[in-house]
């Protein structure tokens, strides 16, 4: 057809017919890996969302402009989404007593208060 | 004494083919074959245009030429010095990928030997854009690798993109008769010859890498002519468009 | 870019209960009460299933109207004026295929894949943004879409933004972020002109007059004719109602359009200072209509424009497939 857009891009396409069906099969768009973005050197390296992409070596170079075109950025890894192991939601529980241990956490060791106490039985 | 006159001609070389390349880029941001790869190829057509501004800038205020604006959109079309492998339409992606590895690394192998150039712009600028045309060429080898590597459909196209684009991007080479030996004389570049050899040593084991044949070289005549202001029918269109707001009111700041 | 108006499943009152039923009851008041304490909803979790429903149409019509947005600015690229707005432009469009990118993958993790996502576009199934079937005419137009599209989708954004899906509030913070960009460079260019010569200001009020009803339109149906879900509302899907945000939009963005002069095409616009709610002329809701159901001046030219793309890069993705190996939906 010849095309009448307002765009001259577009008046450049062969586009199809009004109508013509057009299907994506799937796995078209390649696999996902998941992008991990480092802001500084010494920073560690955060998750910042994912990309498709049939192997590692593009994941990068789509990642690099998709993740890292404006903010500073001086490194990027990426890693299969498939690759990713996580507990189950339902595992959250496995952590609620974190908090409570207190033995574990320096504000759990009274210090002064034993130190005053000594200092004023003396 | 430099000669103005030389590394203007020089200037405008470049300059125009960034641009024209940086616009033929830019037609396909919105279109590209998935979204992740539209972003990467438009964030490079905006990196090439960037590059034009950055030259017109020198011309405009190291060596007293014009409004950069005025002079990248409002020129006529004799007055461009493009090559016209930058000139032809986009094509399919095969033609535009294998077109931007061969420009790319042009470009790249142009940039750096203006790491010591005598004229102090070209050394600041080659040193702004190393980084930008180290990820425009590790995008184009990865892109290179991977489709003469899969499949007999994505082979063949690329082949037959570098039978079609081999002649015209030699024709980057094209020197200016009046200017070269100038030029290399006072060691504002290495010459358009030596270049060309650079970047033939510097494509050709990538190409081999990917199994891809380069057209026999006694069969291949460069197209020149761009820098001369002759030009493929293709440009005058695309220069049309690049001008019609301006062309509204060229007084009117836009 | 852009979100708004959209066109939420109704769900009849009936399935949902039924639905709710099928849910365990446990599960959802769990679910509710997360949601109730502002806290986020991850892909692992579980979620009713009408929610999951609307989530996906949600934040899959957003996704596409990012990138079928990208075609009327696209329009104007090759013509900009000048390299800043040249590259301005481009990054723009650029950003709207990314933020295309962030919501197809946060859409993704509620398990509807990117390719079924895009073949209910390519088929009219699914529907994006009524705005983007109107043509940008000039370069006054880009000017309109750039400052007030973009600012009633920042509107619109803002608030799905604190809504309670993880991967949506995340891609949208960061969308957030670079609509800034879009609406300044937007308003820069509309400023240009507004304060330029007679011609140019011509152009803008001319521009202003054809965009203002999609402008309207842009949020939705009036809160009287759509009989939103409270449950959309109590999942924190949908933030805020249609009426809500086009005042928002009214009161933040009428004043910056006519301090520079330009008029607005409806005579009845006006805030009324004892309700504090803006008050205008009810755009034409028929038009809203036929627009959706492809009856807009460029339906079809995007549709067949997104097609060719889609035709055009079949060959560089199917060379690069690797069915064989371990897939997975984005995770987060």
């Amino acid at each position: 057809m010849s095309n009448d857009s307002l765009d001259p891009r577009v008046n450049r396409l062969k586009l199809g017919e009004a109508g013509e069906v057009v299907k994506v099969e799937e796995g078209e768009n390649w696999n996902v890996y998941e992008v991990f973005h480092q802001e500084k050197r010494g920073a560690h390296h955060e998750h910042v969302g994912c990309v498709h992409a049939p192997d590692p070596q593009l994941a990068l170079v789509f990642a690099k402009e998709q993740f890292a075109r404006r903010k500073k950025c001086v490194n990027l890894w990426v890693v299969r989404s498939a690759d990713i192991l996580a507990f189950d939601v339902e595992d959250e529980d496995m952590f609620a007593n974190n908090m409570e241990k207190t033995y574990r956490d320096a504000s759990g060791f009274k210090v002064m208060e034993k130190i005053n106490k000594f200092k004023q039985s003396k | 004494m430099m000669n103005n006159a030389a590394i203007s001609d020089l200037i405008i070389k470049m300059a125009d083919d960034e641009l024209i390349q940086g616009h033929r880029n830019s037609e396909w941001t919105g279109l590209g074959p998935v979204m992740e790869e539209d972003i990467a190829f438009s964030s490079m057509a905006q990196d090439k245009i960037g590059h034009a501004w950055a030259l017109y800038r020198i011309l405009h205020e190291d060596l007293a030429g014009p409004d950069p604006d005025k002079f990248a959109f409002l020129r006529p079309e004799k007055e461009f010095k493009s090559a016209h492998l930058v000139e032809m339409p986009n094509g399919e992606y095969d033609f535009s990928l294998m077109r931007h590895f061969l420009f790319d690394h042009a470009e790249a192998i142009r940039y750096e030997s203006l790491q010591d150039s005598s004229f102090e712009p070209f050394r600041m600028l080659s040193k702004k854009v190393k980084g930008e045309l180290k990820y425009h060429t590790l995008h184009a080898n990865a892109w290179l690798m991977q489709l003469s590597k899969a499949g007999e459909e994505s082979y063949h196209r690329m082949q037959q993109s570098l039978n079609d684009t081999f002649a015209l991007a030699a024709g980057l080479f094209e020197a200016s008769p009046e200017h070269e030996s100038a030029l290399i004389a006072d060691k504002v570049y290495p010459g358009e010859k030596e270049l060309f050899h650079r970047w033939m040593d510097r494509i050709y084991p990538l190409l081999v890498q990917a199994s891809l044949n380069l057209p026999d070289m006694k069969t291949i005549t460069p197209v020149y002519g761009g820098r001369q202001g002759f030009h493929t029918e293709h440009l005058q269109p695309l220069l049309k468009e690049m001008s019609e707001v301006f062309n509204l009111d060229a007084e009117a700041s836009w | 870019m852009y979100g708004g108006g959209y066109i939420f499943d109704e769900p009849n009152k009936k399935q949902l209960r039924e639905e709710e039923q099928h849910d365990e009851p446990e599960k959802l008041a769990a679910f509710e009460e997360r949601i109730a304490k502002g806290e986020k909803i991850e892909p692992g979790d579980w979620m009713p299933a009408e929610y999951r429903r609307q989530l996906i149409r949600l934040i899959e019509q957003h996704a596409h109207s990012e990138i079928i947005g990208a075609l009327p600015e696209g329009t104007w690229i090759t013509r900009a004026p000048g390299f800043k707005r040249k590259l301005a432009l481009i990054a723009k469009v650029q950003d709207e295929i990314g933020h295309g990118q962030l919501l197809y993958n946060a859409a993704e993790t509620l398990g509807k894949s990117r390719e079924a996502m895009i073949n209910d576009l390519l088929s009219g199934k699914s529907k994006y943004s009524n705005v983007f079937n109107y043509p940008a005419e000039t370069w006054a137009d880009v000017a309109v879409i750039g400052f007030l599209i973009d600012a009633a989708a920042i509107v619109n954004q803002v608030a799905n933004a604190k809504g309670s899906y993880g991967p949506y509030c995340r891609a949208l913070e960061r969308i957030c972020y670079e609509e800034s960009f879009h609406l300044k460079q937007g308003h820069d260019a509309f400023i240009e002109l507004a304060t330029g010569t007679p011609a140019q200001k011509a152009m803008l009020q001319d521009a202003l007059n054809r965009w203002w009803q999609p402008i309207m339109h842009f949020f939705g149906p009036p809160d009287k004719a759509s009989s939103h879900s409270e449950k959309l509302m109590q999942w924190k899907v949908k933030m805020a109602s249609n009426d809500d945000m086009r005042n928002q939009f009214l009161e933040s963005y009428v004043p910056k359009i006519r301090e520079l002069g330009m008029t607005l095409p409806d005579p009845a616009l006006k805030k009324n200072e004892e309700t504090g709610k803006w008050e205008y002329t009810d755009p034409d809701w028929e038009e809203f209509f036929r627009v959706i159901n492809g009856g807009g001046p460029c339906n079809a030219e995007r549709l067949q424009v997104r097609k060719w793309a889609e035709e055009q890069g079949r060959w560089v993705r199917k060379a690069l497939m690797r069915p064989t190996e371990k897939r997975a939906l984005p995770v987060a």
